[in-house]
């Protein structure tokens, strides 16, 4: 097993200094897709409801810590019961949850029922890289940031060769596990920038370097990348792995 | 003649069968293994100091990850609880001892050999197992990890999941048989209702992971296919089966904590625990509910919305018992007089901390959100709150309380103080900023980082050196406290029982073999 991964590690190790410098953007502070900032705006409803319930036990049990300690020298109350209060504090968390839980639920929606699609993409994990194939342009590329067009409906499927990866844009708000043997989804719709994220699944030794780049770019940029990237594919015979070390580990799960 | 007499002391715990005994056994064994776990940290801690890592290989890196998270619950939190468990519970329901005292002592002993394989294992061909605590599938199949770490693992998690099944029996059994006359169910006090409910969790939870990674070595061994794609398998199967134990073991690790948090704030604001019958409830809600939300460790694999939406909710709801528990104490302290102990100031600092931990797990609960912060170092600072802030704090406060039970003397208070303070500053710096870290997008479980997390981390290991300033001040004042020549502990060593009324403050510190002369009437 470590001889496997001696053989990959250059493949892994090169352009990672390079991404790993530069900062990734959260899905709070930096929401880009229509799902992130619906995630955003799930998460402060959120917060505005439970932090009520964060900070009052904090104060009441500083108020009582000022209050009551012995050495104001008072008779300690002999209460030990309050059917009133205790329903109370049972029925009002409660109805905060199910507050909670139709933006989420909304939210979920919004994640699991993604638009008309206008470009898919395959993602399959490998140790420890990520490679993209886009099959009605019939090209495919590995360790080298996936490029789609602006403002576009991007759907992924996602899958892997060997162990379980997980595919991480924050500022997407997509993340999303990719198995062997099973085909999962996500979709994003950005504008154009540079995002960066990671693989957010234990896969290995080096899954801390298993960066993620995306390069959204207009419209124009993407059908002139696209046109480079379809004819250096025509040349060489197996266009899909050229020039690339896909590991001779299993393929059972892939090639759907 | 002294050395005699330490042999002869040794000898007597290493054939014990008494429960007392084998409960100190179960503490120091903790005791230890923590020393190791927190060693363990700190080469994680280190490492993280700069975004490129450099003190450890990432395969060493995946292995101290791994074998801190086992260590610290399997042969630390469980143990320790089930070290004051073995102690107390017999004596509070006024028992001679467990109902089994010789399956009890096999309990302890199976751990013994657990902890040395875990240990061992870093030293063979490959080292420890590296694909974390959660060891999913296929990355600790022996296609990707083929070296015997994960074997290696497996088997410390069957002896320890053994140690803890039959322990669970012996806890049912001793609990609903050998109460004292009188002490009817709803007069338990709430730390025996905290084992009862924490036996059965363990009854019904450790199975199913035993069988879990007995498959995943039949995968390794056997060419089985469980969770073999190829072979028609279902690595997302390992994730359900994993987490049917390993979500209800999270309330494993904290419900005894509860029991003792209850007892210990009463004592100390001079007040009975308020709320007795919803805490009884609450407990048992927590029981039950632990085991319908395992799958919000799963919200990211691909699972069904509606699965996901069921999970959410229940995650949610659990959130319920759990502020009951809450507000409960806070009622038990209103209008008190409280005593500012050190037992009473580890209770006051759980409570505080296992609010954000609880909060914490509410966000997590929250599809959406949860998706974004699963496996980011939110989820990392979440479970310290609560493994650290709930249970390990918890345990400290049981330690200063009814270490003058065991031994008849008392720790040191100003020692006390400052292991408090350096627990409490010191988890909130490294665990609270980890919430921070996760929300902005920096990955676990990774043995590098971007470069922009750095200044956080750095922050975070600072934390890390007060915690192990504290865990070595309190190991010294146990070694201390234990030196020191006998003297003479009142039974109610914290003048509390007035109030509390509980069967271990009625015998001697320490209690006689077979803890009662007679066997106390409960009225």
């Amino acid at each position: 097993m470590s001889k496997k991964i001696l053989a990959w590690l250059p493949l892994a190790l090169l352009p990672a200094a390079a991404l790993a410098s530069d900062p990734v953007s959260s899905w709070v502070f930096d929401p880009v897709t229509p799902v992130a900032q619906d995630v955003r705006d799930t998460f402060y409803i959120m917060l505005g409801l439970t932090v009520p319930f964060l900070l009052l036990p904090q104060v009441l049990l500083a108020y009582a810590i000022w209050k009551f300690n012995e050495k104001r020298g008072h008779k300690p109350a002999t209460f030990h019961d309050n059917v009133k209060l205790e329903v109370v504090w049972t029925i009002v968390p409660a109805l905060v949850l199910v507050a909670i839980s139709i933006p989420a639920y909304s939210t979920l929606k919004k994640i699991e029922v993604p638009p008309k699609s206008d470009l898919v993409v395959e993602v399959i994990g490998h140790q420890f890289f990520w490679e993209y194939r886009m099959p009605r342009h019939e090209i495919g590329f590995a360790n080298e940031a996936l490029v789609v067009p602006a403002d576009k409906i991007i759907t992924l499927n996602l899958t892997s060769v060997d162990v379980i990866h997980s595919w991480w844009v924050p500022s997407f708000g997509v993340k999303q596990d990719a198995n062997p043997g099973r085909i999962t989804h996500a979709w994003f719709k950005a504008p154009e920038g540079k995002y960066k994220g990671q693989c957010a699944e234990l896969c290995g030794p080096l899954h801390g370097e298993m960066w993620i780049d995306v390069n959204v770019v207009s419209e124009e940029e993407f059908e002139k990348w696209l046109e480079k990237k379809m004819n250096a594919a025509a040349a060489p015979a197996d266009s899909l792995h050229s020039g690339l070390v896909v590991p001779a580990a299993d393929t059972e799960a892939v090639n759907g | 003649m002294a050395e005699v007499k330490q042999q002869s002391t040794l000898m007597r715990y290493l054939s014990s069968t008494d429960h007392k005994e084998i409960g100190i056994m179960y503490l120091i064994f903790a005791l230890v293994m923590g020393v190791v776990g927190g060693f363990l940290a700190g080469i994680i801690r280190m490492q993280l100091w700069n975004a490129t890592g450099g003190v450890v290989s990432p395969e060493l890196y995946n292995q101290v990850v791994t074998m801190h998270a086992t260590i610290m619950i399997f042969f630390v939190i469980i143990p320790a609880m089930a070290g004051f468990g073995n102690y107390l519970v017999p004596i509070m329901i006024g028992a001679r001892d467990m109902a089994f005292p010789k399956l009890n002592a096999f309990s302890f002993w199976l751990l013994i050999p657990a902890a040395l394989i875990g240990i061992a294992s870093f030293f063979v061909e490959g080292g420890a197992a590296g694909g974390g605590w959660t060891s999913y599938q296929p990355l600790t199949s022996a296609q990707y990890s083929g070296t015997p770490g994960v074997d290696m693992w497996i088997i410390v998690v069957h002896l320890t999941g053994a140690s803890s099944i039959l322990g669970a029996i012996n806890f049912i059994v001793t609990i609903f048989n050998m109460r004292a006359p009188g002490m009817s169910m709803m007069k338990m006090p709430l730390y025996v209702w905290a084992w009862l409910t924490n036996a059965f969790m363990i009854l019904v939870g450790t199975p199913v992971l035993a069988g879990a990674v007995t498959m995943v070595l039949f995968d390794r061994h056997f060419g089985t296919g469980f969770f073999r794609p190829s072979e028609g398998g279902d690595p997302v199967l390992y994730q359900h089966l994993f987490w049917f134990y390993s979500h209800p073991a999270v309330y494993i690790m904290i419900v005894p904590g509860f029991g003792a948090i209850s007892h210990i704030v009463a004592a100390f604001s001079r007040k009975k625990v308020f709320g007795y019958t919803g805490m009884v409830y609450a407990i048992a809600g927590i029981g039950i509910l632990g085991f319908m939300v395992w799958a919000h460790h799963m919200f990211t694999t691909g699972l069904a919305p509606s699965v996901r939406a069921f999970f959410a909710f229940m995650t949610m709801l659990i959130a319920v018992p759990t502020g009951v528990k809450i507000f409960s104490w806070l009622a038990t302290i209103w209008g008190g007089t409280i005593k500012f102990t050190v037992p009473m100031k580890f209770a006051l600092g759980m409570i505080s901390l296992f609010v954000i931990g609880g909060i914490g797990g509410v966000w997590l609960g929250n599809v959406p959100v949860d998706i974004q912060l699963h496996d980011s170092y939110f989820v990392v600072g979440h479970l310290h709150y609560v493994l650290f802030g709930g249970s390990v704090m918890s345990l400290l406060a049981a330690a200063y309380f009814w270490f003058p039970k065991m031994t008849g003397k008392f720790l040191d208070e100003k020692i006390g103080n400052i292991v408090f303070w350096c627990m409490f500053i010191g988890m909130s710096m490294t665990f609270f900023m980890m919430h921070w870290a996760g929300m902005q997008g920096m990955a676990r479980r990774t043995y590098v980082y971007r470069p922009q997390f750095e200044g956080l981390n750095q922050f975070m290991s600072f934390g890390y050196v007060f915690m192990l300033l504290g865990g070595i001040l309190f190991c010294w004042s146990v070694f201390k406290a234990i030196r020191q020549p006998a003297v003479k502990t009142a039974d109610d060593a914290w003048n509390v029982n007035d109030i509390q009324d509980s069967l271990e403050w009625k015998t001697s510190s320490p209690p006689p073999k077979e803890n009662f002369k007679t066997i106390p009437i409960v009225t």
